[in-house]
């Protein structure tokens, strides 16, 4: 104890001896683990915090596939063959999302929720803070209307009062009573504050309904039983159903991925990947800081050795001198760590703002980044970690001399730093420009792929549109015709609003969070298709003017227009990918399509005109998907109607002007997901906006610590030669001399690392392959582009050494005594 | 007109008696050295002729500019005021990259601890200001091989200096210094950092080539050494005081 207190006291002297070496090794090092931290911050409440599920990770949902489609929901004939076939899980259940029209209060409001099996909460294991769950008789078809409420919506509406088991609430038209409040932050699915149980017999239901994928799973595996084994199961029972029943199943695949990655909206896990690419490159960040001081430390670990010399002379054992030498180090990565901590503090919000999920559910937690008990353990081992890694090898180094006289007689040689410390110099230098040009190849490749990305056409005009979702409700709008005189009419009352140019409806803006609809389609005059290549677009009902509004290209043809009514010739517009899928190489104009379903008939559709390709699919960003738009008064349906309005000024503004008009059609009608098509499309890529400005901002500190690296060595490099220099000089050494001598050995650091870097990056590029757009991993310009750049910052990094030892004074030779 | 060229400044008057121009003319050469507001006048005032072929002893108390007057000499500092022309040619207006050249085909350094490099072998020390010529790498190895047996380290020439006793790397700095045959020898201390019996041997070596028809200005304080110089100039306070030729 004794001799550590003393240990300390000395580091502190130490380090406050060499003001500039400390600034820049607790600079570097604050930045390492503040980043470190930071990032940890993000993984930590992305995928290691506990949620309010009861050991979530042994639960798994599931979501109906199509080759080359969009995950559907799953269906309930899915679930109850799942149910009943499977071995996999201890229990299941199942939910449907559910917008409420919620009156009798003030403001009509929508309100999401979902009808629920009572299984589906058991199978999460949420109980109600308040009240009770759903028993199995409240969940039996004809069951009493019962209703549970979200925690959120406690607080909002019933000012968190106890008394609010058994009150009641009025939706879509209907009372419920209140039978319990569900505890914080929990939303499943799909963030509802309102649960309804979902009082259906599966087997009493018609196939047609039985069949509809608008339904989601959740199942908790048996112990012992992974997630792949239960996705291979019902891969299996899938292919079953597609036997037993092949007018509606044929085609359909499964894919069981955990609860976890669900809720992370990361189907194709790159949120997973995106996570693990940052944590490899923040590791590297580490390692380079890491190989930086410990340079450093060699560097004055060889300046002292007289001291240590002299203490190993007084008797310090080599343990003792180690001890010592470490005590100083850790010192350093404790002022780092604390540095760091201060960093990350102030990172971790910004990186919340960056949140890569896509997901709804459970935001409360998914998108609450803090420094919690977890990340402050994982930054303080870190920082210990990093004190050893970095205060070891120089510690030893410094410390194992066993022929001092030789050394003595080394410093006298003029040589360019003790041969084998230099050695490690030179290897910890190349290795820091290797990993360095390893993290720049990997974020440019991110961030191009995010720019080829926001650089997508989306086959619209995104400025200026504002956006929002109206549900009609079915007390109103039970017929169709009224459905159809209010899409008419709200456009219109629209256009009277000062600043609106134009509005139209669709069932859905491109690119929402939100159920997307599909439609399967045949075209006339070909074969009735592969029952395994059922060609499906993307199914909008739009009214007149929504093509204008939403600013899309018309390539032949025609938009949908005011005729386009109800007892006229049913009409279609279509993208020209469709175009190109359904006639390829022939005009599409003229052609009839028609949508098709088990159990109806639609009638043929006339195609009049054919638009650029719109981005309608948020999963299917990255390619162009079939889309159609028929008209609204044409198509008989009950889907949420979106009203899109382009304006002259900021759409913003408009917000209430745009409510009010709305009211003065229909007083009642709740409106919801008020925005703009901007805010819309900045969640559309958040995952690839996280990964490329993280791995952007990591290359670059890689880069500034490489550099510093590299100046650092060179700059000791060239002051352990001075004598040396001199002496050439002074042998008639030119200046170009003296250039070559020293640049040379730069350039040769430099090459090493990058021609290093080279492979290395190459290697750790075949792992982004999955997160790249239109990028290929093995891109030989950015490589080319990065490798160049790399080596001039590197030059630059040597400029001042080279400077200094252009500016060596030769009389140096005669004066060393 | 050719920089490489020395520029020749006084064509007619730098006659010396016996009608040759000395190798080395310093005339009125002062050095003030300007530290912290104050000048220290290291030399003032110096005249000094040096011929072909002759061995010169510098010597002088502790601070009187004798390592300063070899600087001069060896281009590695310019004077404040005077003339130094070497050849008859005056280094004044010399360009850096002149002087360095000037330095390296002219001048063969003797530093007072060895200065050798002790990452390059022996050969490779000795051949280093040769490689600065630009010369081939056969006209280097004849001269670096022949100056090595001149001082009889032929056989080290894979070594590196730290394998070397301090005898034996002075001698290798010595091969250094005549390996590319330059006109003169400038020698500061160059036993210095000898026991008695190296620096003897190493005196005996200089004296060997100046009986070969070197050119040699060495500083010693040591009485006994400055004996073997044909001519001793004595400094004090930056004056010459005495300039003796032995009998
Ligand atoms: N770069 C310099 N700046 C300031 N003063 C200097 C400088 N170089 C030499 N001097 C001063 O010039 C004077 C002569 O120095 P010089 O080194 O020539 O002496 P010296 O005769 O070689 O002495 P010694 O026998 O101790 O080597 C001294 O007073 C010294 O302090
Ligand atoms: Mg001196």
């Amino acid at each position: 104890m004794q001799t550590l207190w003393q240990d300390l006291r000395y580091g502190v002297r130490m380090l406050l001896k060499q003001p500039g070496f400390t600034l820049i090794a607790v600079g570097t090092l604050a930045i390492s683990i503040g980043a470190n931290t930071a990032i940890f911050s993000a993984i930590n409440a992305l995928l290691l915090r506990p949620l309010p599920v009861e050991n979530l990770d042994r639960v798994v949902s599931s979501y109906a596939l199509r080759e080359g489609f969009d995950p559907f929901g799953s269906s309930f004939l899915e679930y109850a063959a799942y149910r009943d076939r499977s071995h996999c899980f201890v229990s299941s259940g199942v939910a449907t999302q559910h917008s409420f029209n919620l009156t009798g209060q003030r403001e009509p409001e929508r309100a999401r929720g979902a009808n629920v099996m009572a299984d589906y909460l058991i199978t999460l294991g949420v109980r109600p803070l308040l009240g009770r769950a759903f028993s199995a008789d409240d969940d039996r078809p004809g069951g009493p209307p019962v209703a549970l409420i979200g925690y959120g919506f406690w607080k909002k509406h019933f000012a968190g009062n106890i008394g609010v088991i058994g009150q009641s609430l009025n939706l879509d038209g209907r009372t419920y009573n209140v039978l319990g409040v569900m505890p914080q932050g929990f939303d499943l699915p799909g963030a509802a504050e309102i649960w309804i149980p979902l009082q259906t017999n599966i087997e009493n239901l018609p196939l047609t309904e039985r069949a509809a994928t608008s339904h989601e799973i959740v199942a908790r595996l048996k112990a012992g039983v992974s997630v792949k084994q239960a996705d291979v199961e019902l891969k299996a029972i899938a292919r079953q159903l597609e036997q037993e029943y092949p007018n509606f199943r044929r085609g359909w695949s499964v894919k069981v991925i955990s609860l976890r990655q669900d809720l992370l909206g990361d189907l194709e896990g790159r949120v997973r990947k995106a996570l693990f690419a940052l944590v490899g490159g923040v590791g590297f960040l580490l390692l380079i800081c890491c190989a930086n001081i410990a340079n450093l430390q060699l560097a004055r670990g060889i300046v002292r050795q007289r001291e240590l010399a002299l203490r190993g002379a007084l008797g310090a054992g080599r343990c003792r001198l180690v001890r010592q030498l470490l005590t100083e180090s850790m010192l350093l990565a404790l002022v780092g760590g604390a540095g760091g901590l201060l960093l990350a503090n102030w990172l971790v919000p910004a990186l919340a703002m960056l949140n890569p999920i896509r997901g709804l559910s459970l935001g409360e937690f998914l998108h609450n980044f803090e420094l919690d008990q977890r990340v402050l353990a994982f930054a303080v081992v870190t920082t210990l970690l990093t004190g050893v890694l970095f205060g070891l090898l120089p510690a030893l180094k410094a410390t194992g001399a066993h022929e001092l006289m030789s050394r003595i007689k080394e410093t006298d040689h003029r040589s360019g730093g003790a041969g084998s410390a230099r050695r490690w110099f030179h290897g910890l230098i190349i290795a820091e420009i290797a990993i360095a040009l390893t993290l720049l190849v990997c974020g440019g490749l991110m961030v191009q792929s995010f720019q080829r990305l926001q650089r997508v056409d989306l086959g619209f005009n995104p400025e200026n549109l504002l956006t929002l979702k109206m549900a009609l409700p079915a007390s109103k709008y039970s017929q169709y015709r009224q459905r159809i005189a209010f899409t008419d009419q709200l456009p219109e009352r629209m256009r009277n609003v000062p600043g609106v140019l134009s509005a139209g409806i669709t069932t859905n803006i491109p690119l929402e969070r939100e159920i997307a609809y599909d439609a399967i389609f045949n075209v006339e005059g070909r074969p009735p298709p592969n029952p395994n290549e059922v060609p499906i677009t993307s199914h909008r009902i739009v009214t007149p003017d929504y093509l204008e509004t939403l600013g899309v290209t018309l390539i032949k043809g025609r938009l949908i227009s005011k005729n386009d009514r109800a007892e006229m010739l049913p009409v279609v517009v279509v993208s020209q990918e469709f175009a190109r899928q359904a006639w390829p190489g022939e005009d599409a104009i003229g052609k009839r399509v028609r949508r098709i379903r088990a159990g109806q008939t639609f009638p043929w559709m006339t195609v009049v005109g054919v638009v650029k390709d719109v981005k309608e699919d948020r999963f299917n960003y990255r390619i162009n998907r079939p889309v159609w738009y028929v008209p609204y008064a044409q198509v008989e349906n009950d889907f949420p109607v979106n009203l899109i309005i382009r304006t002259a000024i900021d759409p913003n503004s408009l917000t209430a002007a745009v409510r009010e008009a709305i009211h003065s059609v229909d007083a009642d009608q709740p409106i919801s997901n008020v925005m703009t098509m901007n805010t819309n499309l900045s969640t559309v890529l958040v995952t690839e906006r996280f990964g490329a400005v993280l791995m952007g901002t990591l290359a670059i500190s890689g880069l500034l610590l490489a550099s510093i690296g590299l100046f650092g060595v060179m700059a000791y490099s060239v002051s352990q030669r001075t004598g040396e220099i001199g002496l050439r000089v002074a042998l008639g050494a030119q200046a170009k001399h003296v250039l070559g001598l020293i640049l040379g050995q730069g350039v040769k650091l430099i090459l090493w690392g990058v021609g290093i870097g080279l492979a290395v990056a190459w290697g750790a590029t075949q792992l982004l392959v999955s997160l790249l757009f239109e990028t290929k991993a093995a891109d030989p310009m950015t490589f080319a582009s990065i490798a160049l750049l790399l080596i001039s910052v590197s030059l630059l990094a040597c400029f001042f050494p080279v400077r200094r030892a252009l500016s060596v004074d030769p009389m140096i030779a005669l004066r060393s005594e | 007109m050719n920089s490489n060229e020395l520029t020749e400044t006084q064509p007619t008057n730098v006659v010396n008696g016996n009608g040759v121009h000395p190798l080395i003319r310093l005339a009125g050469v002062t050095k003030v050295f300007l530290t912290d507001e104050v000048e220290t006048h290291a030399l003032s005032g110096i005249h000094l002729d040096i011929r072909e072929g002759e061995y010169i002893s510098i010597a002088g108390p502790s601070g009187c500019g004798k390592t300063t007057l070899l600087s001069i000499l060896g281009l590695l500092d310019t004077p404040s005021e005077g003339s130094y022309a070497l050849k008859g040619h005056e280094v004044a207006n010399l360009s850096f990259a002149d002087r360095a050249r000037v330095r390296n085909r002219e001048i063969g350094f003797i530093f007072q601890s060895f200065n050798l490099i002790g990452d390059l072998s022996v050969f490779e020390n000795v051949e280093l200001p040769l490689t600065y010529r630009g010369m081939s790498a056969g006209d280097r190895k004849a001269l670096v091989t022949e100056a090595l047996e001149r001082v009889g380290m032929a056989h080290r020439g894979k070594h590196l200096p730290s394998q070397l006793s301090g005898g034996q790397q002075q001698r290798v700095a010595v091969a250094r210094a005549l390996a590319g045959r330059p006109a003169i020898l400038l020698a500061d201390e160059p036993t210095g950092n000898l026991d008695s019996r190296n620096g003897e041997a190493v005196m005996q070596l200089l004296r060997e080539l100046h009986q070969g028809g070197a050119t040699i200005c060495m500083v010693t304080h040591d009485e006994r050494f400055a004996q073997h110089a044909d001519r001793t100039v004595h400094l004090f306070d930056g004056q010459i005081v005495e300039d003796r030729m032995a009998a």
